[in-house]
């Protein structure tokens, strides 16, 4: 509860107008009974004229009618409260997500994490927009209406004393119930969500291996488990509910057994007080009652906001930062570096210089290391041991979003989005660069004849939704968004994978021009393409094996020469 | 809505029991209510006590049966909606596969996942509120107002009038109301949806390019947009319930007014009238909900065209054909033109390539030269605009498509991975695969996993070429007669390339394989060269004549013998 009680906690106003309203409904409550009664009893007992209870049904009308706008203003300030907490919710989250390292972000399913920004966020909707008011409510509308009703008749005011507390009592039993049974709900509904978007990026494959039909029984199991994990929690809801009805029921049975004995039997009672009595009394269960169910819708956004701080809690180790401005064209170091995912892979003793405007190369078996070399030198990783120094000085006392604005780095496995190619080429460069400059950097990533082939050229649609691309032309997409930055230090992970000898040819040119304002640090596994390099850092299992110029390390290094001779042969 | 209608009325038992239950719960409770004004009355003309007695015995009878059809009622409801959802979702996903790849060029994933959970989620209103409670109201309402008659013709005239007015003309008036104001919560859901999973899929790119404040920023303008048309609803919903609720209670009042006036001029009989006014004081308990039902009626309304029109696609016909034998096949294009849907240059033109049963056949061409086209065409994801087909002599048209993909091994130049274990993912390629063939294929590939390490979401957490090196040993261990291979070693170094060929070759010895490549080196050994350009083959044959030919294929031999210099 704390969480959600903190969320709320800046809408002081809001609970102040509850309780005020709250108030005025217990007032009104026990005013409506009272004319009610008295309209009844004049023209029932005392025989009297219509005529002389016409200003009592004016009262009446009038206290119904505020009933009615209290009721509105009660549900309204419930959902506005709802709407600012989740406004805030959400953005805590997104804030969370977009700092998470990367090493963070990539764990779990997107599928749940969309769960949790959608459903549990949701879920908790129902906290502020029923539970609180309607708890405000019940603690007030049942103290009114039993002091009206002790005041009128004590004995009824003790029975409704003394079997109220069964209500409460019973609620806590089951309220503790339901967030357990949320909380596996919300899990069950993330698994689904999470196996649903996972399969259908797989579909493909799923149906080459003749799985697709076997697909649709896990979903279908996944899909039932939500329906047994919902009913549960419904069960719950529905079992406290009858047991309420049964407790209220008896309450007011015994209550009325009460007065018609009194009235009957003893006398001693007037027939409006006991209509009265009789009047208020299911109001009185009514709250108590809804009080239970708003208990139980409580609970249930307690299980969500456990799922939303569990996702807020996701440990993180962020990479390091100061706020010095990076320098153009830096020179970057890596020193006795040491890097190791979790329990596994690591980057031993690794220690690399790229003097500014130098052009590094880095080689190596699959699996050796090179990714993670490139994304602990691009600031995607910190290193356990050693440092990173940015122009001699250590990287964490630059800004981060400084050393950015400066680097470029095409990943491995680019990720287009959802737009057109001329957006996803000026996802790469800050502020907003001129049209000519867009088709220049598409000319250099030698996707000229593309564009021209295509009707809407630069606008086509891409991505998830748009047109599909080739892989080299997906890949050269990515590359020109470096063309277009012009950063002063440039990361590639295996530029041209994937492209032909002639396309090959045409970015080796745009990178070499790149490379005379830039340091240029390029993956390479066909080895041709970094003959020029300055350096060429060879890599085995997470050490730097050896490193030189093409032509040392052919005289020196046996495993480079069998790479280079393994690349030329037939 | 039809559709809707006849999916739900599978559960036709349960349809039937919850209007039972609603009718016996909302009967009982009139009862209730009813019978305790009554004897309040009553007991103010000292009847005999034995009267009271039985009065409060009934109270308690009929609060048991109004509490116990009431639990009834909305068990049995709300299982047959959940049954109705789950089967929704399920019945979703089966209508979804036949549609893909192409379905993916009109929807995002985040946009799917928000229609197979949001919008399914929002149908459970149908039922629960928009499909049988009018019905229960009705027979209610009428049950009350045939008892009342007994008593005042009027009162009961008023209850109809309150009938007609809380639960038909305001919720008319309500729905003329809202068709104005569109409501845009369902889109802006999966609008939310679709951008939250396009933020976390394109999470690396977009911190590396620095966009991630800006995605951030449009995140929240629609995620408030969202919150704020959801506020407009629920909003509107207080509203009419209000609304609905004060005109009921405007009823009771007209009920009781007109009731005294009654009494006063003794056309009604004083003891009747608080049961009067107790019963009116309930019946409008089940009415004031029906002023929400325009708003459920329209949302589910909206949900289901949502729903449905992804999959209102005619999926293809079923095939019966199949390829009889069970060892390698031929393969043959002739004339084949293809374009993407909804593009209008020809991905491929007039191609044709014969590929014999048991030959070893290379692609070979520029970027987007349609290499990978010919592949989804191979396995019949997409149809041909003109030209045949033929696998082993058949023609695709007729083949089952699950036939060919049983036999064939496939490596996409991308590769899926699943959430799990790498067991996980090897064991989709057979069943009854031991961990020891698992094992011996991972260190054939020479990855060092073991089963149980884990694979993240697109196997986040493999390097580039553990990757391609997993895909292969899923295709190691399908073992199916024919080998389609885009690019599998894109990714590989060349000696752990050069090795990895040579355990392919050795398990495809006997089998027809088709490689699409980049690199022109080791080719001399396959059967045949196909050379595409800009999706038409501009030369076939082996690498000799290829070679003396002197034209693409040399041309770029000439280009790679320079660069490799
Ligand atoms: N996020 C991660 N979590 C855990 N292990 C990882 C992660 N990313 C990579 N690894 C492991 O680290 C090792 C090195 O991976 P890396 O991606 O650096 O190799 P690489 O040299 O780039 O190989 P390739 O040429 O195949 O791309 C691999 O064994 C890989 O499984
Ligand atoms: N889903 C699609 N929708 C529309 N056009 C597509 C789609 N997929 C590919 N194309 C286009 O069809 C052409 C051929 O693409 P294909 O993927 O076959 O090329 P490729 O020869 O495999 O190239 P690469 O070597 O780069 O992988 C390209 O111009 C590409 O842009
Ligand atoms: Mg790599
Ligand atoms: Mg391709």
């Amino acid at each position: 509860m704390n969480e959600l009680r903190k969320w709320a906690s800046e809408q002081k106003g809001i609970m102040a107008a509850l309780l005020g309203l709250s108030v005025l409904m217990g007032a009104v409550i026990v005013g409506q009974a009272y004319f009610l009664v008295n309209v009844v009893d004049r023209v029932f007992l005392q025989n009297q004229s219509f005529g002389a209870v016409v200003p009592m049904l004016g009262f009446l009308f009038g206290l119904m009618v505020i009933r009615a706008g209290i009721t509105y203003a009660n549900a309204r300030l419930g959902v506005n409260m709802a709407s600012k907490v989740k406004q805030r919710v959400r953005s805590i989250l997104l804030q969370k997500w977009t700092q998470n390292p990367i090493q963070t972000a990539i764990q779990g399913q997107s599928g749940g994490k969309v769960t949790v920004m959608m459903e549990a966020v949701d879920g908790i909707d129902s906290y502020y927009r029923e539970y609180m008011p309607q708890v405000m409510k019940a603690s007030i509308v049942p103290l009114i209406v039993l002091a009206a009703v002790s005041y009128t008749h004590i004995w009824s005011g003790l029975i409704m004393m003394v079997t109220a507390p069964f209500i409460p009592l019973f609620y806590i039993i089951i309220g503790i119930k339901t967030q357990k049974k949320s909380e596996e709900q919300l899990d069950k509904l993330a698994a689904f969500s999470g196996q649903f978007l996972d399969t259908l990026q797989g579909l493909q494959t799923l149906k080459l291996f003749g799985r697709a039909g076997r697909q649709r029984d896990v979903i279908q199991k996944s899909s039932l488990g939500f329906r047994e994990a919902t009913m549960d929690i419904l069960k719950i809801a529905f079992t406290s509910t009858l047991m309420l009805e049964f407790i209220s029921t008896l309450s007011i049975g015994l209550i009325a057994l009460e007065i018609g004995l009194r009235l009957v039997v003893f006398d001693s009672i007037s027939f409006v007080s006991a209509f009265f009595v009789l009047v208020l009394a299911p109001e009185y269960y009514t709250a108590l009652k809804e009080l239970g169910a708003a208990f139980h819708t409580g609970r249930g956004s307690l299980g969500a906001a456990e799922k939303i701080k569990a996702e807020l809690a996701a440990d993180e180790q962020p990479v390091k930062w100061g706020d010095r401005e990076v320098p153009a064209r830096p020179s970057v170091e890596l020193k006795n570096v040491h890097f190791q995912y979790g329990e596994g892979f690591s980057l031993k003793n690794v220690d690399v210089h790229i003097p500014s405007c130098a052009r590094t190369a880095i080689v190596g078996a699959t699996g050796s290391g090179k990714t993670t070399l490139l994304n602990v030198a691009a600031g995607l990783f910190d290193p356990q041991e050693g440092d990173v120094f940015i122009d001699g000085r250590p990287r964490a006392s630059f800004s981060e979003s400084s050393w950015f604005r400066e680097v470029s780095y095409i990943s491995q496995h680019p990720y287009l989005f959802s737009g057109t190619i001329e957006e996803n080429i000026r996802l790469g460069a800050p502020g907003h660069p001129a049209r000519a400059e867009v088709e220049a950097a598409a000319e250099k990533a030698g996707l000229t004849e593309l564009i021209r082939e295509l009707e809407d050229g630069l606008d086509t649609k891409v991505g998830e939704s748009g047109r599909g691309l080739s892989g080299g032309e997906k890949q050269r997409v990515a590359l020109a968004r470096a063309f277009l930055k012009k950063p002063s230090f440039v990361l590639f992970d295996e530029p041209t994978t994937g492209l032909d000898l002639k396309t090959e040819q045409i970015l080796q040119r745009s990178i070499n021009e790149l490379a005379q304002t830039a340091s240029v640090m390029t993956v390479a596994h066909r080895l041709h393409t970094i003959q020029q390099a300055d350096v060429i850092f060879l890599m085995n299992n997470g050490e730097v094996e050896a490193a030189g110029t093409h032509m040392e390390l052919m005289k020196s290094s046996e495993s480079y020469r069998a790479m280079v001779q393994g690349g030329a042969a037939g | 809505m039809k559709r809707l209608v006849s999916i739900m009325m599978e559960e036709k038992r349960d349809i039937w029991l919850s209007v039972l239950f609603g009718v016996l719960a909302g009967l009982t409770s009139v009862a209730l209510f009813g019978l305790s004004g009554f004897m309040i009355s009553k007991s103010v003309l000292q009847p005999p006590l034995y009267i009271i007695t039985i009065m409060t015995a009934l109270l308690k009878l009929f609060g048991a049966a109004k509490a116990g059809s009431r639990y009834a009622e909305r068990y049995v409801s709300h299982r047959a909606t959940f049954t109705i959802l789950s089967n929704l979702r399920v019945s979703f996903y089966e209508k979804l596969e036949p549609l893909a790849p192409q379905i993916f060029g009109k929807y995002r994933s985040g946009d799917l996942l928000a229609r197979i959970v949001g919008d399914v989620e929002t149908l459970q209103n149908f039922f629960l509120r928009v499909f049988y409670p009018p019905l229960v109201l009705v027979i209610v309402f009428l049950s009350t107002i045939f008892f009342t008659l007994f008593y005042s013709v009027w009162i009961a005239l008023v209850l109809l009038g309150g009938l007609v007015l809380t639960g038909f003309v305001i919720p008319g008036l309500l729905a003329l109301q809202q068709r104005k104001v569109k409501q845009g919560v369902r889109e802006r859901r999966a609008g939310l949806s679709t951008e939250v999973t396009e933020l976390l899929y394109g999470f690396r790119d977009l911190k590396l390019h620095q966009k991630l404040d800006e995605k951030e920023e449009k995140l929240l303008q629609i995620a408030d947009a969202y919150v704020q048309e959801q506020e407009k609803e629920s909003v509107q919903a207080a509203a009419s319930q209000s609304l609905n609720a004060a005109a009921a209670l405007s009823v009771a009042f007209v009920v009781l007014a007109l009731g005294a006036y009654f009494v006063t001029i003794g056309e009604l009989n004083g003891l009747f009238l608080a049961m009067l006014v107790m019963i009116s004081l309930t019946i409008f308990d089940n009415a004031v909900p029906m002023a929400v039902f325009p708003a459920h009626l329209e949302d589910t309304r909206q949900a289901a065209g949502r729903l449905f029109s992804v999959v209102d696609e005619e999926p293809p016909a079923p095939k019966m054909g199949m390829i009889e034998r069970d060892d390698a096949f031929s393969i043959e294009l002739k004339d084949v033109t293809f374009r993407y849907p909804g593009e209008t240059r020809p991905a491929l033109q007039n191609v044709s390539i014969s590929i014999p049963a048991g030959s070893k056949t290379a692609i070979v061409g520029p970027s987007g030269s349609g290499k990978s086209t010919v592949m989804q065409l191979l396995l019949n994801m997409y149809t041909v605009n003109a030209g045949t087909i033929l696998l082993d002599g058949n023609s695709m048209g007729e083949i089952q498509a699950e036939n060919i993909w049983s036999k064939t091994n496939v490596v996409l130049q991308e590769n899926h991975f699943f959430y799990g274990t790498v067991r996980d993912n090897l064991k989709i390629a057979g069943d009854g695969l031991t961990d020891r063939e698992m094992e011996d294929t991972l260190r054939l590939v020479e990855l060092p996993f073991s089963l149980d390490d884990p694979v993240l979401e697109k196997a986040e957490n493999l390097s580039g070429g553990e990757k391609q090196r997993l895909a292969i040993a899923r295709v190691l261990l399908k073992r199916a007669p024919v080998w389609l291979l885009d690019e599998p070693s894109s990714s590989l170094d060349v000696l752990t390339e050069k090795r990895i060929f040579g355990h392919l070759h050795e398990a495809a010895q006997k089998d027809t394989l088709v490689l699409i490549s980049h690199r022109l080196t080791g080719l001399e050994k396959m059967d045949q060269i196909v050379v595409m350009e800009r999706g038409n083959v501009v030369e076939a044959g082996t690498f000799n004549e290829l070679m003396e030919r002197k034209e693409y294929f040399y041309e770029m031999k000439q280009i790679e013998k320079n660069v490799l210099a």
